[in-house]
Order: structure tokens, then C-alpha cells, then sequence
């Protein structure tokens, strides 16, 4: 039983930001990393349901990156992952194609049984990675998942996918699959210092992608919305107030 | 973030008389336990808030004779030549600063009891003091009053050799200049008594004076009281104030504005369980309307928002802070870098009036542990050393006001990873639910000023929901553990009057109740006729009583002090509690102690006559009896031994707050602020010793 949860370091930005000269990106003193929120749960089920197979099996946490990714694969290695894959990858197009190839060039030589993603990233918020990733490795892929029941005997995952109204979609998938975690799904633990410590121990393998993956996604620009102009107050009584409002109505309409 | 610019009204510099104010921030007048005998506690707190931002930081109200002498509570004092140097460090270190120092120039009258100089104090007519009871002073003749006015002069002499920039004639809170003004203080038929002109004679004469003999080099500040609530006898706004105010304008360069007599002045000192934020703008905006001078009047302001909008309403020019400044010295500097949400709000609770009411201890604050430790234990609000055992990782057991200061600290002084455990969702611990008493809204600012500080430190997580027995903290991996678990209510009625248990006291019958089960724990009250019994004293007893009866019990409050929570008194907030208990008709009975609990009943006993029995009609009874720390887990770590947790990787076991010793919420979180300032002393569970100001004498060696 293998399963492999991709993760990512998320930008958490200050009270401050600055970008980068060429206006395509913040620059990396004006944030902080840490493990995205929905990987977080996407670790924590991997863990719990190695845990209902008996604690049999691997967890393998993976990520693309430089240095500052690591972040990341140790807390999850502090929460009880196994071992840690970082791809290094130098190309500068960080689309969800791009990723989504380099993730998979990565995970093909595994042979999971099963493959965790997080629903979305914080700082991002594509929601895509999943998905491409699912396109790359050939794997079917179930998107939102509040719940997973997955029996290793017959190799199927019965999956509760949250939509819109409280209802829920109940899908059964053959495994190996893509499984798009949302969060509450579960609460992730806190790794206590003796586990941390020892996550800091254990060594992070670093393998390169081979790159290809072409998108036509670029980043052209990044910047601060201008402000924009501040909301009409309008005083008086409910009448009166009232009749502004219909009046501006009928203005924006004419 | 960038400061808001609607806020930049509150740095515009401003005029007081010969002197220039450099922004709107004005520490008034406010004691702190330190006077002119503790001349370097004195300047280095006053001093914190010139570097926090404050314009102007003025002394407490400063005696000009020994006349008026108000020990066992602490004035600054300006009697002689060695009070004029002692207090000269402050304005030196104030000015090192660029902020104004003010001294408020005070003759107490018939409320000085004179116990340390034993003088007679003089007042404008012989009535007993109705606040420092058994006073009696000496009624003035003229060369009485001509005396006492050459003190002014020299006292304000000798304030402008000692630097002050702002002299203050000091009337408010019912002192000499305003018990001239008032009937109440006032039955001369002379020219100093009688008709509003006759009343105003004498302060108006004072500042002519002051102003004569200091006048070209200090501005000349009056803190006036423009409504006692006493009615026709009291100074009334515009019978009295406003016209004051009038008549002297020109001779005074800042009106400093309140509300009040002495004997409630919790009134202008409002405690938030009765009072907002600015609640003296109504009285301060009238005086703006007469005057031609600058005003400045306090209401516990906090909010950039409310300070710039009282000054653009036209109803203060500068805004006046005591209990703001104490909780955050650097709310100015905060506010100017638009570092709001770092702002340490005050939360009105009044434990730092309550040690000036109590006479003698310093001022302490609940939200600020390094008040009144400048000087003497060198900590700055705002700054952390590095701790040199910055290496460790520390595992805080418990997130209520002690955990949650000690973690934040450890994390400011750079630990390498601080986990602040907490069983619950939320840190806050017993601040969680004391806010949800009856108007304690405010107080809930000591968990969340905390809780957005820990969550900028990246060294300090959060670990809720998690309740670790001692092999969990034993296995955790931490160098250094400090227990924060807190205290409960006693549930057997154990208490200090009879030190034992009260026969019939179990807290897990359905009749018996504890204030935890009621504010947590969702027990239901049964029936409709409670009986608390407060052997407390503070303000448990009396917010529970406050709480069931508005909820429509019938509730009967027994003590077995001789007044229900008298420590309430301390915090001003006991005039107003007993006027809302009153109007709930909570039957108050005190030196009355439980003698037994039984369904349906319980039995009292008057403890100056045990014979003398009550019985109770009681559906339920609530016990306020006692706290008792919740010790368990970190006996049980203490007792496996050093060695044990050596061998696990402990070299530090500590407890802090209500786990040591059940306290009240300022004291717990200076236990979890002392022990992270002295993390990497040699023996952090000891306080290292203070500086104490004090004259040393020198030994005459043979």
C-alpha cells in the first residue's frame, strides 16, 4: 500500500508586500511559507487511512521546488509521512500544467495506489494541479472529497464529494486515483517536538524534472488594484433612502 | 501598514500657553505608586510613555505642603529642595524624550488624613472628609487662605526649578480649589462662600498666582470637575463649570476636563463594566464651547477611530489617556505606523486604581505586566533580549492569561519553537467565559490582544483541542515545560473563613452548583430561589448574582465579609454594582457564613453570633467559597524527578499562574510574563531580585 500526497509551501503574505522588479511575482522578503491548508488534510487522511489498514504501508509526500518548499515536506514528515520527494525545477512558468507534468514525472516510478492532492492552494487558488496531474499519470480523479472509505482488497475508493445545498455525491472510484482533498475533512495533528526533531533527521530526496509540459499560461503582470472609489452613504429616513436608491438604479440603467 | 490619514488629526502639534505639545497624545495626571520617594520608578515609567509617543506625561497629584499629606496612599510631593531634585529626573528623561512634563500641584483640604507629616489639613469650612473617614480639617480663616495660596506659589516655584513644562491647579475629585467652588464643601458666608463669585475666589485667585509667579515659563493647567452628581450641593455644569471657566479663561493655557466628586469618582475613572469608551465628551464639548483654550479630557480611549473623531467633533483638542497609557505605553507610536492591531487595549477592569485605593503597593496593570517594573526590573514593553538559551523548545501546558503571556514572551525572545497546549478550541483559558459575565465584554481584550501576537510569531503554535497527561509532555520532546493549567472553584465549599468544607456542599448534586458548571459547563439552576455564598470578595460573587437575577431568579447573596465584594470598592466599581443589585432586589446578606446545604434548604449562621441561625429557602446554592489550582499534572511530572526528566530530554519543569496559586488575572499574566523575561536565568523558578529605591545608609565602621 502506497499512497502519495502532493503538497505545496504556500506564500502567507505580511501586513506589507513589495514585488519583484519585473512585476510578476512578490517578492520572497515580503511573505513567509508554510504547508498549504488543504495538503495539510490531504496528509492527515493519507496518514489515517494507512492507520485503518493497520499502520501497513508508505506515505510519500511530494513537492516541487526549491529549498523553501521544504517547509512543507517536514511538517508533513513531522506528522508521520514516511519519506520526501522535492523536484527541483527551474523552469520559470509555475503554471498548473507545469507542475502538474513535473508532479507526475515523479510519481509514475512509484506506482501508488493512491494519489492526495489538496482541492486548492491558499496563495494561488487554481484548483487545477489535481487535475492536470490526474491528465498526466492517466488516472481518473475525484474532485472535492469530504470523505474517503477505501478498501484495499478490492482496489476501490468510495468517495463523499461536497456540493453546493448540503448535498452529497457519493462516487466510487478504481484506484489507483487522483483524490482532490477539501478541508474539514479532518483535523490535522500537531506534531509534538520529539516528532519534528525527528523529521528534521530524516532526509529529503531531491530529483529533477525533465520539464516539456508547454502552456500558454504566463504571468504578465502583478499589482495592487487601484482603490477603488468609496460607497455612497445615504442618509435620511427609510423613504427617503429609499427613493435614492431607486433613482440611481434608474441612472446605471439609462 | 501605512497610517490611516484620517487619523493624522492626532499628530498635529498644538500650543499649551509658552510650550508646543508635539501631537495630541497626553498622559493627565494618574498615580503609580511611586511619588517623589521612588524618584527612579517615578521617571522610568512616566519616561516609557514619552518613548511610546505620549506628548506630555504628567506626575500624580503632587503635594505642595505637608498639610496635605494623603499616606497610606502615594502622592508625588513637592515640599522641599530634595523633592525638586528627585522629581527633576523625570522631567530630565521625559524631555530626553521630546515630550512636555506636567505636575499637578494638589492640596488635599479635609481629604488629607496627614497620617505620615500629622499636620492639620485647612478646607473652606469644618466638615469631616466623606471620603477619608474620621478627617477633620481646620476651617480657613483669610490668613489661612493667604498661607495656603503662598504654598501654591512656592510649591509651582519649585516645580519650574525641577523642569515641569505644565503646572497644574488641581481642583477635580473634589480637592481644595473646588471644594471652595462647591456648597457641598462650602458653608462660609464670607467672601470666599456664598454667591458663584464668592465660591470661585479662591481658585481664581490660585492661578492668578501660579500663573504671576511661573506663568511666562510653564503653561498653567486647571483639571476641573464640571458635574459631581450630587445635585444642587455638587459643582453642576452650567452653574458652576462652564462660568468657571469663563472667568479664568485667559489666565489658563489648557483646561484639563472630567467629571466627578472623590467619594465616586469611578465616575470619571469609569470602570467598562458600567461605562463606554468617551463617555465624558458630552462635558468635555460643553467647555470647548467656552473656552478659547486648548482642552483635554480622558474617556478611556483606545480606538485611533473614536480620538480623532472627538477632536474633529470639536468636543477635545488633545486627547487625555491615564488607563489607555498604562495598558500601552506605545499606543501613540502603534497608531502613527498604522500597527493597530498590535495595540495592547485597556480592558477597564481598574485593578491599577485599586493599588492607589488600597494605599502603598505600585500601580499593576492586567493587560501590561511591565508597568511599574521600568525601573526596577529593566523590562520595556516593547523590547526582548534574545534568550540565551534561545535553542530550546518549549511546550506551555494550559492557554489562559498566564500560558498564553508566557508563550508569547518566549516566542518574542526568539525560542526556537514554542506549542502552547490547550485543551479547549480557543485559547484564553478562564478569560474565556469571565467576559460572558455580566458587562466583562471588555476584558475579553486580554485574549485577543494575545491571540493576534501569537499568531504573527512564527516560533509559537497554537495546539488546541489537546489534553496531555504527563507522559504525553513527557514524550514531547521538549527542553523546557511550563504548567499553566489553571485553578477551579472548590466544589465542597472549602473556603478561608472556616478553612474546611460546608457539611452538605457537593457540587456534583443537581442543587449545588459552582461557577464554572454554570458558565461552562451548562448545568441547569433549578428552581427559582439561589442562594450564593461569596467568601471571595472580588467580582465572581456579585456578577453571578447580577447574572441569575436578570435572568429572574430570586437570588439571596451571602458573605461572610462585612460588605459584599469589597474589593470592588478598590476598583471603583462597587457604587454602581450595589445600585444595580438593588434595583434587581438581590437580597444582600453580610457576615453571613453557610453552616449547611440540604435540598431545598440551607442554613446560615451570623459569624459575630454562631448561635444566631437562618434558615434559607433554597432550590439551588451556588459556591463561591474558593479556587484550588489544578496541580494534578505537574505533580505528577515533578514527582518522577530531575533525572527522569533528564532522560527524557527536560531540563526545565515550571508552573505559572493559577497553577501555582489561584490570583487575580493581572497577577497571572505577570507570573507568565516574569517567568519568559528570566527564562535563562539561573533559576527561573525564583524571581530574580528588584531594584528598590531607597535610601541606603552608610555604615560607621570602627
Amino acid at each position: 500500500m502506497k499512497i502519495v500526497v502532493c503538497v505545496k509551501h504556500v506564500a502567507v503574505l505580511g501586513d506589507e508586500i513589495r514585488f519583484t522588479t519585473d512585476e510578476r511575482d512578490v517578492d520572497e522578503d515580503y511573505y513567509d511559507r508554510t504547508l498549504n491548508e488543504w495538503d495539510a488534510c490531504a496528509a492527515e487522511e493519507a496518514l489515517r487511512i494507512r492507520e485503518r489498514l493497520g499502520g501497513e504501508g508508505e506515505v510519500l509526500v511530494v513537492t516541487v521546488g526549491g529549498p523553501s518548499a521544504d517547509v512543507a515536506l517536514q511538517r508533513c514528515l513531522a506528522m508521520g509521512a514516511d519519506r520526501a520527494v522535492r523536484i527541483s525545477f527551474d523552469q520559470t512558468v509555475h503554471d498548473p500544467i507545469a507542475i502538474g507534468h513535473a508532479l507526475s514525472e515523479a510519481i509514475v516510478p512509484e506506482q501508488p495506489d493512491l494519489v492526495l492532492v489538496g482541492v486548492q492552494s491558499s496563495d494561488s487558488v487554481q484548483g487545477s494541479t489535481g487535475t492536470a496531474l490526474a491528465q498526466f499519470l492517466d488516472l481518473p480523479r475525484v474532485a472535492v472529497v469530504k470523505k474517503v472509505e477505501y478498501d484495499h482488497a478490492t482496489r476501490r475508493a468510495t468517495c463523499h464529494r461536497e456540493l453546493e445545498g448540503g448535498l452529497v455525491d457519493v462516487v466510487e472510484v478504481d484506484t489507483p486515483a487522483v483524490l482532490a482533498i477539501q478541508t474539514g475533512i479532518n483535523e490535522p495533528r500537531y506534531p509534538t517536538f520529539r516528532a519534528i526533531k525527528d523529521a528534521e533527521r530524516k532526509e529529503i530526496s531531491l530529483v529533477s524534472a525533465a520539464g516539456g509540459a508547454v502552456s500558454g499560461y504566463h504571468v504578465r503582470r502583478m499589482f495592487v488594484p487601484p482603490k477603488p472609489e468609496g460607497a455612497e452613504m445615504l442618509d435620511g429616513g427609510p423613504a427617503d433612502v429609499a427613493r435614492r436608491i431607486a433613482e440611481i438604479v434608474k441612472e446605471r440603467l439609462a | 501598514m501605512a497610517r490611516d490619514p484620517k487619523h493624522d488629526v492626532l499628530f498635529e502639534p498644538i500650543r499649551i500657553g509658552p510650550k508646543t505639545l508635539r501631537n495630541r497624545f497626553y498622559q493627565v495626571p494618574h498615580c503609580n505608586g511611586a511619588g517623589s520617594e521612588k524618584p527612579n520608578a517615578q521617571a522610568w515609567n512616566r519616561a516609557m510613555r514619552a518613548e511610546g509617543g505620549w506628548g506630555a506625561s504628567c506626575t500624580e497629584y503632587c503635594s505642595i505642603h505637608p498639610e496635605s499629606d494623603d499616606t497610606m496612599r502615594i502622592s508625588a510631593r513637592l515640599w522641599d529642595e530634595d523633592d525638586v531634585r528627585n522629581l527633576s529626573l523625570m522631567c530630565d528623561k521625559l524631555h530626553e524624550h521630546g515630550a512636555l512634563a506636567g505636575v499637578e500641584l494638589w492640596y488635599g483640604g479635609a481629604h488629607a488624613p496627614c497620617m505620615e507629616s500629622r499636620c492639620v489639613p485647612r478646607a473652606p469650612s469644618q466638615l469631616p472628609s466623606d471620603f477619608e473617614h474620621l478627617t477633620y480639617p481646620k476651617e480657613m480663616d483669610k490668613d489661612d487662605i493667604r498661607e495656603v495660596q503662598g504654598f501654591y506659589v512656592a510649591a509651582a516655584r519649585r516645580a519650574r526649578s525641577a523642569g515641569f513644562d505644565i503646572v497644574y491647579v488641581y481642583g477635580s475629585h473634589s480637592y481644595l480649589p473646588q471644594q471652595f467652588l462647591t456648597p457641598f464643601y462650602n458653608k462660609r458666608t464670607d467672601e470666599y462662600g456664598g454667591s458663584f463669585e464668592n465660591r470661585a475666589r479662591f481658585w481664581r485667585e490660585t492661578i492668578e498666582q501660579v500663573r504671576e509667579a511661573v506663568g511666562d515659563d510653564c503653561a498653567i493647567a486647571v483639571r476641573i470637575s464640571t458635574d459631581m452628581f450630587m445635585g444642587e450641593i455638587g459643582t453642576q455644569l452650567e452653574r458652576d463649570a462652564l462660568p468657571f471657566v469663563e472667568l479664568v479663561d485667559n489666565l489658563v493655557d489648557l483646561w484639563d476636563v472630567n467629571v466627578s466628586g472623590i467619594s465616586e469618582w469611578g465616575e470619571d475613572a469609569t470602570p467598562s463594566r458600567f461605562y463606554e469608551s468617551g463617555r465624558q465628551l458630552p462635558w468635555q464639548g460643553r467647555v470647548k464651547q467656552v473656552t478659547k483654550k486648548p482642552v483635554v479630557g480622558v474617556g478611556r480611549f483606545t480606538s485611533a477611530d473614536v480620538m480623532a473623531e472627538a477632536i474633529r467633533s470639536g468636543k477635545l483638542d488633545i486627547i487625555g489617556a491615564c488607563r489607555p497609557s498604562i495598558s500601552d505605553p506605545f499606543l501613540p507610536t502603534k497608531i502613527s505606523e498604522g500597527r493597530y492591531d498590535d495595540i495592547r487595549e485597556c480592558i477597564g477592569c481598574n485593578i491599577c486604581v485599586s493599588r492607589w485605593e488600597i494605599g502603598g503597593p505600585p500601580a499593576v496593570c492586567t493587560q501590561n505586566a511591565t508597568f511599574m517594573e521600568e525601573y526596577r526590573r529593566g523590562w520595556h514593553p516593547e523590547k526582548f533580549t534574545k534568550a540565551e538559551n534561545a535553542d530550546n523548545d518549549v511546550l506551555v501546558v494550559g492557554a489562559g492569561p498566564a500560558g498564553m503571556e508566557c508563550a508569547m514572551i518566549l516566542g518574542k525572545r526568539g525560542m526556537r519553537r514554542v506549542h502552547l497546549l490547550e485543551a479547549e478550541k480557543e485559547m484564553g483559558g478562564i478569560m474565556r467565559w469571565i467576559p460572558l459575565l455580566p458587562g466583562l465584554g471588555e476584558w475579553a481584550r486580554v485574549v485577543n490582544y494575545r491571540k493576534i501576537q501569537i499568531d504573527k510569531l512564527k516560533n509559537v503554535e497554537l495546539i488546541p483541542s489537546t489534553r496531555a497527561d504527563a507522559n504525553a509532555v513527557l514524550k514531547y520532546g521538549a527542553e523546557i515545560v511550563v504548567i499553566a493549567t489553571g485553578a477551579y472553584w472548590a466544589t465542597n465549599g472549602l473556603n478561608g473563613a472556616t478553612s474546611e468544607p460546608i457539611p452538605g456542599a457537593d457540587a456534583s448534586l443537581p442543587h449545588v452548583l459552582t461557577p464554572e458548571q454554570i458558565m461552562v459547563g451548562g448545568k441547569e439552576i433549578p428552581g427559582e430561589r439561589v442562594v450564593i455564598l461569596d467568601n471571595d470578595g472580588y467580582f465572581m460573587g456579585v456578577s453571578l448574582a447580577e447574572k441569575l437575577a436578570t435572568e429572574g431568579k430570586q437570588v439571596t447573596l451571602l458573605t461572610h465579609l462585612g460588605e459584599v465584594a469589597p474589593y470592588m470598592k478598590f476598583t471603583l466599581e462597587l457604587p454602581n454594582m450595589l445600585r444595580k443589585l438593588h434595583s434587581l432586589h438581590v437580597n444582600i446578606v453580610t457576615h453571613a457564613m453557610l453552616q449547611s446545604i440540604e435540598p431545598g434548604r440551607a442554613v446560615s449562621y451570623h459569624v459575630f453570633d454562631p448561635e444566631h441561625l437562618t434558615e434559607w429557602d433554597a432550590d439551588a446554592v451556588v459556591l463561591i467559597t474558593q479556587r484550588r489550582s489544578n496541580e494534578a499534572l505537574y505533580r505528577e511530572l515533578k514527582d518522577l524527578g530531575t533525572d527522569a526528566l533528564r532522560s527524557e530530554g527536560i531540563i526545565g519543569l515550571y508552573r505559572i499562574g493559577d497553577c501555582l496559586a489561584p490570583r487575580m488575572v493581572a497577577d497571572c499574566v505577570f507570573d507568565g510574563h516574569r517567568l519568559a523575561r528570566e527564562i535563562d536565568s539561573p533559576d527561573p523558578a525564583v524571581p530574580k531580585p528588584f531594584l528598590r529605591d531607597r535610601k541606603v545608609i552608610e555604615l560607621l565602621r570602627a
